[in-house]
């Protein structure tokens, strides 16, 4: 059993401080969703906890199992247990998905089988990964392909950017349900960050975070997505002083 | 301290049925040297080239193959042996194919070439590969060209007949302390096919001056792939001269830049007759304080109409201290035609990197697999037993450096 936990976290982009205080904790085999209009730092959070190298971290802590995240490499982060799917992976010519995820720390020995089989679940064409990370993927495909890394590299937490945004109606079923298997399979927490509540119909949440200016706002069950989609996110806006 | 000069004299003296040499000697004495405010000249190290370091001197003995070498032979249907720029053994025999060895009569077409005056006067012998009319070879033809003495001036023809196809691998090795000037010319007859690989794995102590012409006939095909790991001053120019329409070649020179190594590359495609189609693609890397520079021209003459003509050169940089020139020229004298040049020059991209630091690959990992992932493009056309050993070069060699990106 793991436990993720964020505290107080302040992040800062280009000069402006998009987090201001965010504050969630989860355990494994939980899936937690996170929702939130436009430029409310969700995306922020993300790229922030895998340390990408526009985003500054001002205040805060991000711990798995008692290592804090913050003060390690992005390398370290991953391999201590926090992998991020992205929203628009990106294309890394000539490298192929193989070789990134052997270097990533995939065992060799059976990865070609159990990339093809990962591929299938998630309803990707295997020949697929056989093209250099990401070049002339479509947005689906590409979204299906770090599903594919996260299945082989099983991390302890997945967090996923906006996973479903680009996606069809069934690809986002596919990507859901492996999800969802994910988190008995290897007992993988999700941490997804959403716009829209169309992920959840295959993807159980155990948590619903509403995430306003930079916060948490509101928490709760699956009952809070229902509120957002009948009432939108105007009733949880924090009005700024 | 050699006398240069006394030993070139000498050696022409012993050569003294070969009357051009002596001519070549007096051209080259007469143009001396290029210096570094000759504009083709201008990125050489050439204060630092005391020809005084070097004898000239009768070729060595053939050395022992290395293990690549030995390697890529093997897997060849003809290996040639030049040792010191001579001819020393052809194993194999290919069906259509010969090998011969004549005195040069190069010298009058290189009248304003200081180096290629030299290898006229002080080459053994101009090494001649002949492909017979219609012959298809399947095998490659290997030449391994070992520099052992201090100085070394292959000359080489390789010559296709109408509608002949073959593919040559040349692996330059050896060269250590030493000056090794390779000239060599490529003539194509109508409709011939040529797929040449030029792999320069000097030893690092070595001054390289290398200049090789294309002629093709119509419908030519040449495929050139240069590629350069080794010598300290590395030179390379590569023309081409499209005489008839149709024809045809496609140039990819790759390097890898270590030390204080200087890469310098000239390429001039000379499209003197319409429908002729040239893509050029240079892509390097320079690491520790090494520097590389890439002048290409593009020369279209009038009439040579629907020509198309591509000039690509992408540099990587993989220390602050590195540096690439990247000088691209157009002399277009006719408006019927398609011509394009890009270039770049720049670092490891750094939203890459993080995207793969951010699976669990090490940031180290990341860099080598985004460098091999830039030179992949280069290697993916190479014959497969070359480009497996050049992978394995390039790789350890950036074992050796220290990659510094922002």
């Amino acid at each position: 059993m793991s436990t993720l936990t964020i505290q107080g976290l302040r992040v800062e982009v280009a000069g402006k401080e998009v987090l201001k205080g965010f504050d969630l904790s989860m355990a494994s085999g939980e899936v937690h969703v996170i929702m939130g209009p436009n430029g409310s730092g969700k995306s922020t959070l993300a790229h922030a906890l895998s340390g990408h190298p526009g985003y500054r971290v001002l205040e805060g802590s991000v711990v798995i199992d008692g290592v804090e995240l913050l003060d390690l490499s992005p390398t370290e982060r991953t391999r201590h247990g926090l992998f991020l799917a992205l929203q628009h992976p990106m294309e890394v010519p000539g490298v192929r998905p193989v070789d990134l995820l052997v270097a990533a720390g995939a065992e060799r020995e059976g990865l070609l089988e159990r990339m093809r089989s990962e591929a299938r679940r998630v309803e990707l064409r295997p020949e697929v990964l056989e093209r250099f990370v990401n070049v002339d993927l479509s947005g689906g495909e590409r979204k299906r392909a770090e599903m594919v890394q996260l299945a082989v590299l099983q991390p302890k937490f997945a967090m996923l950017d906006e996973i479903d945004s680009g996606l069809d109606v069934d690809a986002l079923g596919a990507v859901a349900r492996r999800l969802q298997e994910a988190t008995t399979e290897w007992n993988c927490g999700v941490l997804a960050i959403t716009h829209f509540r169309r992920l959840l119909q295959e993807l159980t949440p155990t948590m619903i975070h509403v995430v306003s200016e930079g916060r948490v706002v509101a928490t709760g069950g699956p009952e809070l997505a229902e509120i957002l989609e009948k009432d939108g996110y105007e009733p949880f806006r924090i009005v700024q002083k | 301290m050699k006398n240069f000069t006394q030993s070139a004299l000498a050696y022409i003296a012993d050569h003294e049925d070969s009357p051009t040499r002596l001519e070549a000697w007096n051209t080259f004495s007469a143009l001396g040297l290029p210096s570094t405010v000759d504009e083709v000249w201008r990125y050489a190290p050439l204060g630092d080239l005391d020809l005084d370091c070097f004898t000239v001197g009768a070729p060595s003995e053939a050395p022992a193959l290395s293990a690549f070498a030995h390697e890529l032979g093997e897997r060849a249907g003809l290996v040639i042996r030049v040792v010191d720029g001579d001819l020393v053994d052809v194993a194999g025999s290919l069906e259509g194919v010969s090998v011969e060895r004549s005195e040069s009569t190069w010298s009058p077409k290189y009248a304003s070439d200081a180096f290629a005056q030299l290898n006229c006067a002080l080459s053994p012998a101009t090494i001649t590969v002949r492909v017979a009319d219609a012959t298809h070879v399947d095998q490659p033809i290997v030449i391994l060209n070992t520099t052992r003495g201090d100085s070394s001036f292959p000359q080489m023809l390789i010559t296709l007949g109408r509608s002949a196809q073959v593919s040559v691998v040349e692996y330059l090795d050896g060269g250590v302390d030493s000056l090794v000037v390779p000239l060599t010319e490529y003539d194509l007859a109508d409709n011939s096919s040529l797929q040449v690989s030029t792999y320069q794995r000097l030893d690092a102590t070595a001054w390289h001056v290398a200049r090789s012409t294309g002629h093709l006939g119509r419908d030519a095909r040449l495929r050139q792939a240069v590629i350069s790991i080794g010598a300290h001053y590395n030179r390379s120019r590569n023309d081409v001269e499209f005489l008839a329409a149709g024809a045809e070649n496609e140039l990819r020179t790759t390097f890898l830049g270590s030390g204080h190594q200087v890469h310098d590359f000239r390429t001039h495609q000379f499209h003197r007759a319409g429908r002729t189609h040239s893509t050029l693609l240079s892509k390097g890397a320079v690491a520790d304080e090494s520097r590389s520079v890439y002048t290409g021209l593009i020369e279209i003459e009038k009439g040579a109409k629907r020509t198309d003509a591509r000039q690509t050169n992408h540099n990587l940089l993989l220390s602050p201290h590195a540096h690439a020139d990247s000088v691209p020229n157009l002399d277009i004298r006719e408006n019927d035609v398609m011509c394009a040049h890009a270039s770049s020059v720049g670092p490891l991209d750094e939203l890459q990197r993080w995207y793969l630091e951010s699976r669990g690959v090490t940031r180290r990992d990341a860099e080598r697999l985004m460098i091999q992932g830039f030179f992949y493009e280069m290697l993916a056309t190479l014959p497969p037993q070359l480009a497996e050993v050049v992978e394995r070069d390039l790789g350890e060699t950036l074992g050796h450096v220290e990659i510094v990106t922002p």
